[in-house]
Protein backbone atom coordinates (compact mmCIF):
# COMPACT_ATOMS: atom_id res chain seq x y z
CA UNK A 1 0.00 0.00 0.00
CA UNK A 2 1.28 3.24 -1.00
CA UNK A 3 2.32 5.66 2.14
CA UNK A 4 -0.20 8.14 3.09
CA UNK A 5 2.37 10.69 4.18
CA UNK A 6 3.16 12.80 1.01
CA UNK A 7 -0.88 13.50 0.54
CA UNK A 8 -0.84 14.18 4.26
CA UNK A 9 2.18 16.62 3.53
CA UNK A 10 1.05 18.29 1.01
CA UNK A 11 -2.36 18.74 3.08
CA UNK A 12 -0.47 20.42 5.94
CA UNK A 13 1.22 22.64 3.03
CA UNK A 14 -1.75 24.33 1.58
CA UNK A 15 -2.01 27.79 2.60
CA UNK A 16 -5.55 27.41 4.05
CA UNK A 17 -4.44 24.74 6.82
CA UNK A 18 -1.19 26.39 7.37
CA UNK A 19 -3.22 29.91 7.58
CA UNK A 20 -5.64 28.06 10.35
CA UNK A 21 -2.80 26.37 12.10
CA UNK A 22 -0.79 29.41 12.61
CA UNK A 23 -3.45 31.24 13.78
CA UNK A 24 -3.98 31.88 17.37
CA UNK A 25 -7.45 31.48 17.15
CA UNK A 26 -8.05 28.90 14.04
CA UNK A 27 -7.71 25.59 15.77
CA UNK A 28 -8.87 26.14 19.48
CA UNK A 29 -12.18 27.40 17.92
CA UNK A 30 -12.91 24.70 15.35
CA UNK A 31 -11.80 22.36 18.21
CA UNK A 32 -13.89 24.03 20.64
CA UNK A 33 -17.06 23.76 18.35
CA UNK A 34 -16.29 19.93 17.88
CA UNK A 35 -16.44 18.79 21.28
CA UNK A 36 -19.92 21.24 22.04
CA UNK A 37 -21.25 19.72 18.98
CA UNK A 38 -20.01 15.94 19.98
CA UNK A 39 -21.02 16.41 23.92
CA UNK A 40 -24.34 17.38 22.86
CA UNK A 41 -24.76 14.67 19.88
CA UNK A 42 -23.48 11.72 21.90
CA UNK A 43 -25.09 13.01 24.85
CA UNK A 44 -28.56 12.65 23.03
CA UNK A 45 -27.78 9.34 21.52
CA UNK A 46 -26.96 7.62 25.23
CA UNK A 47 -29.75 9.14 26.89
CA UNK A 48 -31.65 6.75 24.57
CA UNK A 49 -29.17 4.42 24.82
CA UNK A 50 -29.91 4.45 28.67
CA UNK A 51 -33.73 3.97 27.21
CA UNK A 52 -32.80 0.74 25.39
CA UNK A 53 -31.22 -0.26 28.04
CA UNK A 54 -33.42 0.33 30.71
CA UNK A 55 -31.36 2.37 32.67
CA UNK A 56 -33.38 5.58 32.32
CA UNK A 57 -36.61 7.31 30.97
CA UNK A 58 -37.99 3.85 31.20
CA UNK A 59 -41.51 5.04 31.76
CA UNK A 60 -41.48 6.73 28.18
CA UNK A 61 -41.91 5.11 25.05
CA UNK A 62 -38.63 4.82 23.01
CA UNK A 63 -39.78 5.44 19.50
CA UNK A 64 -41.85 8.63 20.09
CA UNK A 65 -39.16 10.39 21.74
CA UNK A 66 -36.26 9.43 19.36
CA UNK A 67 -38.03 10.25 16.49
CA UNK A 68 -37.94 14.10 17.94
CA UNK A 69 -34.52 13.57 19.39
CA UNK A 70 -33.39 12.39 15.50
CA UNK A 71 -33.53 15.83 13.88
CA UNK A 72 -31.08 17.34 16.84
CA UNK A 73 -28.92 14.81 16.53
CA UNK A 74 -28.01 15.09 13.33
CA UNK A 75 -27.50 18.80 13.31
CA UNK A 76 -25.13 18.16 15.84
CA UNK A 77 -23.55 15.01 14.19
CA UNK A 78 -22.92 16.60 11.00
CA UNK A 79 -21.08 19.68 12.21
CA UNK A 80 -19.23 16.96 14.72
CA UNK A 81 -17.84 15.06 11.38
CA UNK A 82 -17.15 19.16 9.00
CA UNK A 83 -15.49 20.08 12.06
CA UNK A 84 -13.31 16.65 12.80
CA UNK A 85 -12.59 17.03 9.26
CA UNK A 86 -11.45 20.54 9.43
CA UNK A 87 -9.37 19.64 12.35
CA UNK A 88 -7.86 16.62 10.71
CA UNK A 89 -6.48 18.39 7.55
CA UNK A 90 -4.73 21.51 9.92
CA UNK A 91 -2.36 19.12 11.09
CA UNK A 92 -2.54 15.87 9.16
CA UNK A 93 0.77 14.48 10.56
CA UNK A 94 -0.03 14.79 14.24
CA UNK A 95 -2.64 12.30 13.78
CA UNK A 96 -1.70 10.05 11.41
CA UNK A 97 -0.11 6.83 13.53
CA UNK A 98 -1.96 8.03 16.18
CA UNK A 99 -3.30 5.36 17.99
CA UNK A 100 -6.13 7.15 19.93
CA UNK A 101 -7.01 8.73 16.89
CA UNK A 102 -6.86 5.77 15.31
CA UNK A 103 -9.44 3.78 17.74
CA UNK A 104 -11.75 6.54 17.63
CA UNK A 105 -11.87 6.52 14.11
CA UNK A 106 -12.52 2.90 14.68
CA UNK A 107 -14.93 3.17 17.03
CA UNK A 108 -16.78 5.68 15.02
CA UNK A 109 -17.07 3.07 12.63
CA UNK A 110 -18.69 0.72 14.61
CA UNK A 111 -21.09 2.73 16.13
CA UNK A 112 -22.17 3.58 12.66
CA UNK A 113 -23.03 0.13 11.54
CA UNK A 114 -24.25 -0.31 15.17
CA UNK A 115 -26.75 2.43 14.36
CA UNK A 116 -27.34 1.30 10.99
CA UNK A 117 -28.03 -2.58 11.97
CA UNK A 118 -30.15 -1.35 14.76
CA UNK A 119 -31.83 1.82 12.57
CA UNK A 120 -32.58 -0.96 10.13
CA UNK A 121 -33.75 -4.27 11.41
CA UNK A 122 -34.85 -3.58 15.33
CA UNK A 123 -36.03 -0.05 15.64
CA UNK A 124 -38.66 -0.65 12.52
CA UNK A 125 -40.66 -2.65 14.93
CA UNK A 126 -40.39 -0.37 17.77
CA UNK A 127 -43.70 0.27 18.33
CA UNK A 128 -44.27 -3.57 19.55
CA UNK A 129 -41.19 -3.56 21.90
CA UNK A 130 -43.84 -3.05 25.33
CA UNK A 131 -44.82 -6.89 25.06
CA UNK A 132 -42.23 -8.55 22.90
CA UNK A 133 -39.18 -9.69 25.33
CA UNK A 134 -37.38 -10.53 22.62
CA UNK A 135 -37.05 -7.35 20.62
CA UNK A 136 -36.35 -6.10 24.10
CA UNK A 137 -33.47 -8.10 24.55
CA UNK A 138 -32.10 -7.02 20.90
CA UNK A 139 -32.68 -3.30 21.92
CA UNK A 140 -30.50 -4.00 25.32
CA UNK A 141 -28.00 -5.25 23.30
CA UNK A 142 -27.95 -2.51 20.41
CA UNK A 143 -28.55 0.58 23.53
CA UNK A 144 -25.54 -1.47 25.35
CA UNK A 145 -23.11 -1.69 22.28
CA UNK A 146 -23.65 2.16 21.50
CA UNK A 147 -23.20 3.04 25.34
CA UNK A 148 -19.43 1.56 25.08
CA UNK A 149 -18.61 2.69 21.53
CA UNK A 150 -19.12 6.32 22.22
CA UNK A 151 -18.07 6.27 25.37
CA UNK A 152 -14.76 4.68 24.42
CA UNK A 153 -14.50 6.92 21.83
CA UNK A 154 -14.96 10.02 23.37
CA UNK A 155 -12.69 8.78 26.00
CA UNK A 156 -10.25 8.01 23.29
CA UNK A 157 -10.93 11.39 21.44
CA UNK A 158 -9.71 12.89 24.76
CA UNK A 159 -6.68 10.78 24.95
CA UNK A 160 -5.51 11.79 21.42
CA UNK A 161 -2.89 15.04 23.04
CA UNK A 162 -0.97 11.88 24.66
CA UNK A 163 0.43 9.63 22.13
CA UNK A 164 1.71 6.99 24.35
CA UNK A 165 2.28 3.76 21.89
CA UNK A 166 4.26 5.66 19.73
CA UNK B 1 -7.91 36.32 48.70
CA UNK B 2 -8.89 32.23 48.15
CA UNK B 3 -4.93 31.96 47.56
CA UNK B 4 -4.02 29.78 50.84
CA UNK B 5 -6.61 27.74 49.97
CA UNK B 6 -5.53 26.72 46.16
CA UNK B 7 -1.95 26.69 47.84
CA UNK B 8 -3.72 23.88 50.48
CA UNK B 9 -5.07 22.12 46.99
CA UNK B 10 -2.04 22.19 45.40
CA UNK B 11 -0.30 20.65 48.36
CA UNK B 12 -2.68 17.86 48.90
CA UNK B 13 -1.17 14.23 48.65
CA UNK B 14 -3.46 13.56 45.87
CA UNK B 15 -2.20 15.95 43.62
CA UNK B 16 1.74 15.20 44.18
CA UNK B 17 0.11 11.51 43.10
CA UNK B 18 -1.44 12.97 40.15
CA UNK B 19 1.85 15.00 39.43
CA UNK B 20 4.08 11.93 39.89
CA UNK B 21 1.46 9.81 37.36
CA UNK B 22 2.36 9.40 33.60
CA UNK B 23 -1.26 8.13 32.98
CA UNK B 24 -3.61 9.67 36.11
CA UNK B 25 -4.43 13.32 35.20
CA UNK B 26 -4.56 12.24 31.14
CA UNK B 27 -7.12 9.28 32.18
CA UNK B 28 -9.36 11.73 34.52
CA UNK B 29 -9.45 14.41 31.79
CA UNK B 30 -10.92 11.51 29.39
CA UNK B 31 -13.43 10.21 31.79
CA UNK B 32 -14.49 13.77 32.85
CA UNK B 33 -15.80 14.39 29.36
CA UNK B 34 -17.29 11.05 29.08
CA UNK B 35 -19.40 12.52 32.17
CA UNK B 36 -19.80 15.99 31.06
CA UNK B 37 -20.79 14.36 28.12
CA UNK B 38 -24.07 11.72 29.50
CA UNK B 39 -24.72 15.54 32.24
CA UNK B 40 -25.50 17.65 28.93
CA UNK B 41 -27.18 14.95 27.29
CA UNK B 42 -29.61 14.45 30.20
CA UNK B 43 -29.64 18.85 30.45
CA UNK B 44 -30.34 19.02 26.68
CA UNK B 45 -33.11 16.57 26.42
CA UNK B 46 -35.00 18.51 29.29
CA UNK B 47 -34.17 21.83 27.83
CA UNK B 48 -35.64 20.60 24.39
CA UNK B 49 -38.72 19.38 26.05
CA UNK B 50 -39.20 22.90 27.34
CA UNK B 51 -38.05 24.89 24.11
CA UNK B 52 -41.07 22.39 22.51
CA UNK B 53 -38.92 20.73 19.99
CA UNK B 54 -38.06 17.45 22.13
CA UNK B 55 -39.73 14.75 22.93
CA UNK B 56 -43.70 16.54 22.99
CA UNK B 57 -45.27 13.54 23.46
CA UNK B 58 -43.99 13.07 27.21
CA UNK B 59 -44.53 15.74 29.50
CA UNK B 60 -42.11 18.09 31.01
CA UNK B 61 -42.39 16.83 34.34
CA UNK B 62 -42.11 12.89 32.80
CA UNK B 63 -38.55 13.68 30.85
CA UNK B 64 -37.31 16.10 34.16
CA UNK B 65 -38.02 13.33 36.24
CA UNK B 66 -36.39 10.39 34.19
CA UNK B 67 -33.39 12.74 33.89
CA UNK B 68 -33.20 13.72 37.65
CA UNK B 69 -31.11 10.06 38.37
CA UNK B 70 -29.09 10.72 35.31
CA UNK B 71 -28.11 14.44 36.31
CA UNK B 72 -27.39 13.08 40.04
CA UNK B 73 -25.12 10.44 38.88
CA UNK B 74 -23.50 11.95 35.96
CA UNK B 75 -22.72 15.22 38.01
CA UNK B 76 -20.89 13.08 40.66
CA UNK B 77 -18.77 11.76 38.63
CA UNK B 78 -18.53 15.24 36.88
CA UNK B 79 -17.26 16.35 40.32
CA UNK B 80 -15.43 13.58 41.02
CA UNK B 81 -13.31 13.54 37.59
CA UNK B 82 -12.62 17.48 38.13
CA UNK B 83 -11.81 17.88 41.77
CA UNK B 84 -8.12 16.36 41.57
CA UNK B 85 -7.41 17.94 37.68
CA UNK B 86 -8.33 21.38 40.11
CA UNK B 87 -5.99 20.63 42.79
CA UNK B 88 -3.83 19.00 41.03
CA UNK B 89 -3.05 22.39 39.02
CA UNK B 90 -4.66 24.57 41.73
CA UNK B 91 -1.91 27.36 41.07
CA UNK B 92 -2.57 27.91 37.65
CA UNK B 93 -5.96 28.11 38.19
CA UNK B 94 -5.52 30.46 40.31
CA UNK B 95 -4.05 32.56 37.50
CA UNK B 96 -6.42 31.79 34.82
CA UNK B 97 -9.64 33.97 33.97
CA UNK B 98 -11.31 31.49 32.19
CA UNK B 99 -11.43 29.13 34.71
CA UNK B 100 -12.84 31.81 36.81
CA UNK B 101 -15.31 32.51 34.41
CA UNK B 102 -16.22 28.68 33.95
CA UNK B 103 -16.86 28.22 38.26
CA UNK B 104 -19.12 31.29 37.89
CA UNK B 105 -20.72 30.51 35.09
CA UNK B 106 -21.11 26.62 36.28
CA UNK B 107 -22.46 28.39 40.25
CA UNK B 108 -25.41 30.21 38.13
CA UNK B 109 -26.22 27.15 35.74
CA UNK B 110 -26.52 24.57 39.15
CA UNK B 111 -28.45 27.57 41.20
CA UNK B 112 -31.02 28.08 38.04
CA UNK B 113 -30.84 24.16 37.42
CA UNK B 114 -31.94 23.55 41.11
CA UNK B 115 -34.34 26.66 41.22
CA UNK B 116 -36.39 28.12 38.34
CA UNK B 117 -35.74 25.37 35.44
CA UNK B 118 -37.01 22.81 38.49
CA UNK B 119 -39.81 24.56 39.02
CA UNK B 120 -41.05 25.13 35.66
CA UNK B 121 -40.31 21.38 34.74
CA UNK B 122 -42.61 20.16 37.12
CA UNK B 123 -45.33 23.03 37.42
CA UNK B 124 -48.81 21.98 35.71
CA UNK B 125 -48.39 22.24 31.92
CA UNK B 126 -51.59 24.76 31.71
CA UNK B 127 -50.35 26.96 34.38
CA UNK B 128 -47.83 28.98 32.39
CA UNK B 129 -48.13 31.25 29.52
CA UNK B 130 -46.31 29.26 26.85
CA UNK B 131 -43.35 31.23 26.49
CA UNK B 132 -42.07 30.47 30.10
CA UNK B 133 -40.63 27.11 29.57
CA UNK B 134 -38.80 27.94 26.23
CA UNK B 135 -37.54 31.38 27.85
CA UNK B 136 -36.39 28.80 31.10
CA UNK B 137 -34.94 26.14 28.59
CA UNK B 138 -33.28 28.26 25.90
CA UNK B 139 -31.23 30.05 28.83
CA UNK B 140 -30.27 26.84 30.49
CA UNK B 141 -29.07 25.18 27.11
CA UNK B 142 -26.99 29.13 27.03
CA UNK B 143 -25.48 28.64 30.54
CA UNK B 144 -24.54 24.91 30.11
CA UNK B 145 -23.35 25.05 26.87
CA UNK B 146 -20.88 28.35 28.04
CA UNK B 147 -19.62 26.27 30.90
CA UNK B 148 -18.56 23.34 28.45
CA UNK B 149 -17.13 26.15 26.49
CA UNK B 150 -15.15 27.87 28.52
CA UNK B 151 -13.81 24.85 30.18
CA UNK B 152 -12.99 23.11 27.12
CA UNK B 153 -11.04 27.12 26.52
CA UNK B 154 -9.01 26.76 29.39
CA UNK B 155 -6.87 24.47 27.49
CA UNK B 156 -5.77 27.12 24.92
CA UNK B 157 -6.12 30.42 26.98
CA UNK B 158 -5.69 29.68 30.11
Amino acid sequence: MPSLVPTFEWLEGLAWTTALRESPYGYPLIETSHVACIVVFAGLVIMMDLRLVGLAFTNAPLAPIQRRLFPWQMATFIPSMATGILLFCVDPLRYYENVFFLAKLVFLALAGLNALAFHLKTYQKAEEWDDDPQFIATARLAGGASLLLWSLLIVSSRLIPNNWFK
Amino acid sequence: MLLPFFEWCDGLAMSQAYRDSTYLFPVTQALHILAVTVFIGAIVIGDLRLLGWGPIGQSRASIARSAQWVLLWAGLAVLATGVPQFTTNALTYHRSWLFVIKMWLLAAALLYTATVRQRVAVADEGSLRSWVPRVVGAVSLALWMSVTISGRLITYYG
